[in-house]
């Protein structure tokens, strides 16, 4: 039988760098005959346990006592419901589409609409608490979300909310535009894509105020502009800068697909 | 050893006995998630094996065609659930590549620091589990005791443990944040010195030594030829990492080493990981050195269109497991054409059978690990 | 003789001048015990039937020598077992809080620091379905796990814990122990083919493999003792240590010994019959439920009876060295589980920091570490001896 192997020595031997640098490499592999075989893994064992036996160990024990959380800790979505504007923005970025827009009274005892959220399917990303354009829709610490049947896992608009909100919990999209860099200025702009806005191409416009009707905040006016043929007026969208938290609404509700977003980059 | 004993079984015909297929999954201890190995054995010697991976086909490449850009990011989180983080960051790394965006500096080096520590908890399970294959337990419990302190570092960077959602295409979700600049260096601190008494169960225990060298053999052309990548490969002498030789993001800017050893066992992939260990603490250190030196206002992320211009992509990182790639056909509409994915360990879990075949069955569980099997990136 | 009151009825007689006494002049604790026991029950019951039927022959049946004596050694029986139960509960209890803070973490939490999840998880598997694969053997597969679980109580039980508390004092004692202590690996073996499962048959082969690698050195090693005391009587053993324990000129010995005893109580590092890693559950995966928990409970009879034997041939059994005799015959049972218990400490620690080795490493330990180590220990023991020191 030809001894075909090779020396093993488990040694670096590459040029490209350095052994000196790899704190492991440089003492490893060892003899175990100097720890005495299987002794120093026996020794370490006891510190430990003479440690633990000291001290307690690091076991928690979960349902008595909690691990701390930080504010930011992405737990199940919370709502402010007065905060709320009911522009869809969550449910339009939800990854899962685990959030649908619900009427629901509010506190005046108006019909609104206001996100419901069924946590069976919630992936807890966050991307709802990240785009949510007035930061109705926070993350919350809680995380303990465990019930009986699946429909009491669906949280509805007031369940959603959530005690003791804090400014950690409002996700802050933070982002620079990179114009803003070649202008030399590269500043952090919180939510910039509230300043994309819906732009009109007013020869697919057809007048039919649907943009007006389904906009959350009443950005939009319709403004005549001449009369068309059989006298009727023409209408035009007409966007106010002040109010528009740019949330597609009017863009995907358009029937002629005459408006579409004009991202500021 | 074991192949000595095949040489000795190849020339007395008369020893042989009848083989038997043993199937060694989906649901078996060494399998680390659902997948079989098929093994031939004679008594307890391997003779031929087979693997037989996805039992957890998700669809995942179709499923984002019918996303737009930014909803896939947090679904590549769930590709691998070790090292979450570095499929979502090759994923936007991809996409900003289709866009031609560059990302800002301190986003790079956000990025490279999270990739790092997604690479020590990656590393960390790894430990855990050879520890459990070779019938410890309490390796297996250190190692998970310590990846929960960089768990909580996850936590304080981005507020959640596993499936981060941290990269963003255009940069990264936030910037550091006060509590993962003030623990990230108090954790490496603590982690490179209760590394060492791990490595003083295993390295310094006879037992493990024996059950890890000489075995799963193979050379450096079986290796390259056999496509495998990461750890494995470079415990079996091929140098090369394309964090150095091919550096993305900041990692031409920092300072590291890339452990290589020849003798291509599992002993030699083992030090290969547990170098790599230290590095990543060595890497950690150094890039929020320089996140610091860049300044708290500086930009992080820049916005990014919400439409990709028709053209392809391709990208490549190194996992915590080898080479992983994406490629990325966009059609110019807010959803990808086609987003594929290359998964490591899809290539080196096809090397299984030159790496068990001649060895003992109770080797098999030693051997696959070195290969690190995450099946969430193997199926997709 | 004229019975009136109940308490005519229970004499506490001397036990050693009956003439049915089975322990033929030596003192037996649990008996005495249980003979007494069954003094309280024969004779109230005889007191009882007297109450209804006066002067028949059935009462003075009841307390009569012969049947005091077989209803004393029905009652012993059961003594003997729930001590030795409870003792491996404890060292059962033991290992899970020790292996627990080993690895940083609590071990079991619920009742009484946690040992009452013994209980608990002796319930459960009680509860589970009894689930049998069809192609089994069924004969040999339910009588190979009843065997291996009767050998290791029978050798559980056969362990003195004292020189008054024994089951048998034969002058082979130690042979018989050990006999009976190497079979089951056999039981296993058939109990693998047995299984039609190919998990089982490697784990059983691997039973066998392992049992031919430690079980040489480990009866060189029982040879080597019983020479340096003279005898193979256990209690002889344990007199013979009364001062100077074994492990003093034994060392070598006795660490030979430990990792053998690992080895025959199928205990990591030497669990390659079960190793879970590769074989799912080794011999044992085919059984469910009860038996399971049966098969569980025998590995910790034997992991007790392990660390008896050591504490037997190498610690003094249940000897206090430097006391006077009042202080050491006061409770040697207690001393013993507690040096048995140790014993089991260290075994515990061996699981906590090594790992499993492999098939062809165990035989090679076993013959080229164990088997010089165990002659060079029977050598040094001859040096002894013949030197006039022992």
């Amino acid at each position: 039988m030809a001894n075909t192997k090779k020396v093993m020595d488990y040694k670096y031997t590459s040029e490209k760098g350095n052994v000196e640098n790899m704190p492991f490499l440089k003492r490893y592999p060892r003899n175990t005959a100097k720890t005495l075989w299987v002794m120093k893994p026996i020794v370490k064992v006891f510190q430990l346990l003479g440690k633990t036996t000291v001290h307690r160990p690091v076991c928690i024990l979960y349902p008595y006592e909690k691990m701390w959380v930080p504010d930011n800790y992405r737990g199940r979505p919370g709502l402010d419901f007065n905060m709320c504007l009911g522009c869809g923005m969550c449910v339009r970025m939800c990854p899962t589409t685990a959030i649908v827009l619900v009427d629901a009274p509010d506190d005046d005892g108006n019909i609104v609409k206001r996100p419901q959220i069924n946590m069976g399917r919630c992936a807890f990303c966050g991307y709802c608490a990240e785009y949510c354009p007035v930061d109705a829709m926070t993350v919350t610490p809680e995380f303990e979300l465990a019930e009986y049947t699946r429909e009491d896992l669906i949280y509805g608009p007031r369940r959603l909310a959530y005690e003791g909100t804090n400014d950690m919990m409002k996700v802050e999209l933070e982002e620079t535009l990179i114009s803003d860099v070649k202008n030399g200025n590269p500043e952090r702009r919180i939510k910039p894509f509230m300043i994309d806005r819906p732009e009109l191409d007013s020869s697919k416009c057809i007048s039919c105020r649907k943009c007006e009707k389904v906009c959350p905040v009443k950005a939009i006016k319709m403004v005549e502009h001449g009369t068309n043929a059989k006298g009727r007026p023409i209408l035009w969208p007409e966007i106010d800068d002040s109010k528009c938290v740019c949330c597609h609404n009017c863009v995907d509700d358009c029937p002629k697909s005459a408006l579409h977003i004009k991202e500021v980059l | 050893m074991a192949r000595d004993l095949m040489d000795i079984r190849a020339e007395t015909d008369e020893l042989t006995t009848d083989k038997m297929w043993v199937i060694m999954g989906p649901q078996h201890p060494f399998s680390h998630g659902l997948w079989t190995l098929k093994v031939e054995l004679d008594g307890e010697l391997v003779t031929d094996a087979e693997p037989i991976v996805g039992y957890l086909h998700r669809g995942w490449e179709k499923e984002c065609e019918n996303r737009s850009y930014a909803k896939i990011v947090p679904m590549a989180d769930r590709l691998c659930y070790a090292a979450s983080m570095t499929y979502s960051h090759l994923y936007c790394m991809t996409v900003e590549k289709a866009l031609g965006l560059e990302v800002p500096e301190k986003a790079q080096y956000i990025r490279v620091v999270a990739d790092e520590i997604c690479r020590i908890s990656s590393h960390l399970m790894w430990l855990a589990a050879v520890g459990t294959d070779l019938g410890n337990l309490t390796v297996f419990l250190w190692c998970m005791r310590e990846r929960e302190y960089w768990m909580d570092l996850f936590v304080r960077l981005c507020g959640a443990r596993m499936t981060t959602n941290y990269p963003r295409i255009g940069g990264v979700r936030n910037d550091i944040t006060e509590l993962f600049d003030r623990d990230v260096d108090r954790c490496v601190q603590h982690f490179e010195k209760a590394l060492w008494d791990i490595i003083a169960l295993i390295d310094d225990s006879s037992i493990f030594l024996s059950r890890m060298k000489g075995t799963g053999i193979l050379t450096c052309e079986q290796c390259v030829n056999l496509g495998i990548t990461g750890p494995a490969m470079r415990g079996n002498g091929v140098d090369f990492d394309i964090r150095r030789d091919d550096p993305y993001e900041a990692y031409d800017k920092i300072d590291f080493e890339v452990p290589v050893l020849n003798d291509g066992d599992s002993y030699s992939r083992y030090m290969v990981r547990v170098e790599e260990l230290f590095q990543s603490c060595k890497i950690i250190t150094r890039a929020m050195q320089k996140i610091r030196a860049i300044g708290k206002n500086a930009p992080y992320r820049y916005k990014a269109p919400t439409n990709v211009p028709a053209g392809t992509a391709m990208c490549r990182l190194e996992d915590p497991r080898g080479e992983s790639l994406m490629y990325l056909v966009a059609d110019g509409s807010g959803k990808p054409y086609r987003l594929k994915v290359r998964s490591p360990i899809f290539t080196n879990v096809s090397a299984s059978k030159p790496l068990v075949v001649g060895s003992r069955i109770a080797d098999v569980p030693v051997i696959m690990a070195m290969i690190d099997m995450c099946l969430g990136e193997t199926d997709r | 003789m004229a019975y009136s009151s109940i308490l005519d009825w229970i004499s506490f007689s001397d036990i050693m001048s009956n003439p049915w006494y089975p322990f033929a002049g030596d003192y037996n604790l649990p008996f005495d015990i249980s003979y007494k026991l069954w003094e309280i029950i024969g004779g109230g019951l005889a007191w009882l039937i007297n109450l209804i039927l006066p002067g028949n022959p059935v009462s003075t049946w009841l307390i009569s020598d012969g049947v005091c004596v077989g209803g004393g050694l029905i009652i012993f029986m059961i003594v003997i077992f729930l001590v030795v139960f409870i003792g491996t509960l404890l060292s059962l209890w033991e290992e899970r809080k020790v292996l627990g803070r080993v690895m940083d973490r609590r071990g079991t939490m619920i009742g009484m620091k946690g040992f009452l999840q013994c209980v608990a998880d002796g319930v459960k598997t009680f509860m589970k379905e009894n689930t049998i694969p069809k192609k089994v053997d069924m004969m040999t597969y339910m009588w190979t796990v009843s065997l291996v679980v009767g050998v290791s109580v029978l050798i559980a039980c056969m362990i003195p814990l004292s020189d008054r508390w024994f089951v048998v004092n034969y002058d082979t004692g130690l042979l018989i122990i050990m006999a009976f202590f190497a079979l089951a690996p056999f039981f296993i073996l058939v109990s693998g083919w047995a299984q039609n499962n190919k998990y089982s048959l490697i784990g059983g082969m691997r039973a066998a493999e392992l049992m031919i690698s430690y079980e040489v050195p480990m009866l060189i090693m029982i040879g080597t003792a019983s020479l340096l005391a003279g005898t193979l009587n256990i209690g002889d053993i344990v007199a013979a240590q009364r001062d100077i324990w074994y492990i003093i000129p034994m060392f070598i010995g006795f660490i030979t010994f430990l990792f053998c005893a690992t080895a025959e109580a199928e205990r990591v590092p030497f669990d390659i019959a079960e190793a879970e890693a590769e074989l799912v559950e080794g011999w044992q995966t085919e059984y469910a439920g009860m038996k399971w928990g049966l098969i569980m409970l025998a590995d910790y009879f034997r992991g007790y009876v392990s660390c008896a034997m050591v504490t037997i041939l190498f610690l003094g059994g249940w000897n206090i060295p430097f006391v006077s005799d009042s202080v050491n015959n006061f409770l040697p049972e207690i001393v013993f589980l507690l040096k048995t218990w140790f014993v089991f400490f260290l075994m515990i620690m061996i699981r906590g920091a090594l790992a499993r080795v492999r098939t062809d490493q165990i035989v090679n330990i076993g013959w080229k570490v164990f088997m010089p180590l165990s002659v060079i220990n029977f050598v040094i023991v001859l040096l002894l001896k013949v030197g006039g020191i022992y």
